[in-house]
């Protein structure tokens, strides 16, 4: 195993199509840390991605940019999600109760794992983009789009998550953010990412409901069903407990963490939390 | 194998690491650090908490090879001039340990709670150690003593 800490963007591109495959980048460095032995054998060059100047948190364009290696620390603490349209983030941040690892894993981390982790389910919620960058230059793909499986993603050889884009919610929108775990410092059994944005008279004008941690699939999907039943409505209290009822389309997997039974119950509870809370925040926006 | 650097409580370790070796190994095996505990050793236990530039990190998840660039504390490093920190003295105490083993992560984590904050509500010390697990279940100790190792920081 041989360790690389390049100093540009192209140096690190070089060395990820050098050895394809068998190459990790690595920044906070949590999944390759706790996971090296399963990995030993498969990975042939650790690739530093820390000094390749991929920490920033900026608004461009209407755009939330978030560089690959920012932190959740740095994505809590930054003003840009403390208040505002983006307060999500800081959000789902906070209900990782684990400071330790608050301080090391990176947005461009959490992307990659199609897995137990909480922040692709808000992403998926905000209809984020994945910025992919390789020898070959760059390329975006959705969030949707980006998981292809329980720790499966679309990164092909030679390339990395170099960026994550959140557009802009518009007006009266608001996020929430719930979770189920078993203990503050286990991986999350449920958890739900909603965005609301009010119209005209307060009927819901668009809505997402993302539910992740959970699924069959093992990547966060869009409870669809939860969605057509708060859009054109009145978030009254009956329609928002029809929607989180209706989050039961989503098929639950059956692990050692939680019974798909008990699952199923928690992604309601989840869902209604977040919508409760997205339709809290959507009201305090102007 | 990379020779590294390590300043570790305001001492430098020369050392030759592999890539997979965590902090946690170097320091314990390498360095004969043992005060900084290994439990889970995938980030569940809190038990190998050191600070890199006054944050805590589970040193078990962190690269050692990366490691070089910080200035690391262990809890070999929080006494000062034959004097423990307050938080050792309040963790005696207050009886904050029953197995000692969670205790050096514990301390580690509240002191950069501490440093942070030095009045911390209820709330900020359990969150603080939300990382961490006592299998003694010794947890409300644990608080009490890090609220007194607050009011001796604080001196009183």
């Amino acid at each position: 195993m041989e360790y690389f800490n390049p100093g540009d963007l192209n140096e690190a591109y070089e060395i990820l199509m050098k050895y394809g495959d068998a190459a990790i980048p690595v920044a906070g460095s949590t999944f390759f840390m706790g996971h090296r032995e399963e990995l030993f054998d498969e990975v042939d060059a650790v690739v530093n991605i820390k000094r390749l100047g991929l920490s920033y948190i900026r608004l461009e364009k209407g755009r939330l940019c978030i560089g690959a290696t920012t932190t959740l620390a740095e994505l809590h603490r930054t003003g840009l999600t403390a208040k505002g349209p983006f307060r999500i983030f800081a959000e789902t941040v906070r209900e990782l109760k684990i400071m330790e690892v608050r301080n090391a894993a990176t947005i461009g981390g959490e992307v990659c794992i199609a897995g137990e982790v909480d922040m692709p389910t808000t992403l998926l919620a905000y209809d984020a983009d994945i910025v992919i960058g390789s020898r070959n230059g760059t390329r975006t793909v959705s969030m949707s789009e980006f998981h292809k499986g329980y720790l499966k993603n679309a990164l092909q050889t030679g390339e990395m998550v170099i960026e994550v884009q959140v557009p802009e919610p518009g007006r009266r929108t608001g996020g929430g953010f719930a979770k189920f775990e078993r203990t503050a410092a286990d991986l999350p059994i449920v958890n739900a990412a909603v965005r609301l944005t009010l119209g005209r008279g307060d009927r819901c004008s668009d809505a997402r409901v993302a539910v992740g941690a959970a699924t069959v699939s093992g990547i966060p999907q869009r409870a669809d069903a939860a969605e057509k039943v708060l859009l054109d409505g009145t978030l009254d209290d009956e329609r928002i407990r029809k929607a989180a009822a209706a989050s039961n389309s989503i098929e639950c997997v059956n692990d050692f963490r939680a019974s798909a039974e008990l699952r199923t119950l928690w992604v309601e509870c989840a869902v209604e939390d977040a919508i409760r809370k997205a339709l809290t925040h959507a009201g305090e926006e102007k | 194998m990379h020779p590294i650097t390590l300043n570790i409580n305001g001492e430098k370790h020369e050392v030759s690491v592999r890539p997979h070796w965590s902090l946690a190994y170097v320091i314990r095996e390498k360095l004969g650090l043992t005060g900084t505990k290994t439990g889970c050793e995938m980030g569940t236990c809190g038990s190998c908490t050191v600070l890199l530039d006054g944050k805590p990190y589970f040193s078990c998840l962190r690269m050692a090879i990366d490691s070089g660039s910080y200035a690391i504390t262990t809890i070999e490093g929080l006494d000062a001039d034959g004097k423990l920190h307050p938080l050792q003295q309040a963790f005696i105490e207050e009886h904050g340990m029953q197995c000692g083993f969670c205790t050096p992560g514990m301390i580690i984590a509240a002191k950069a709670l501490l440093d942070e904050n030095p009045v911390p509500a209820e709330l900020d010390i359990r969150e603080a150690i939300g990382g961490h697990l006592c299998r003694c279940g010794t947890y409300m100790r644990i608080v009490k003593s890090i609220q007194k190792g607050a009011r001796i920081a604080r001196g009183n």
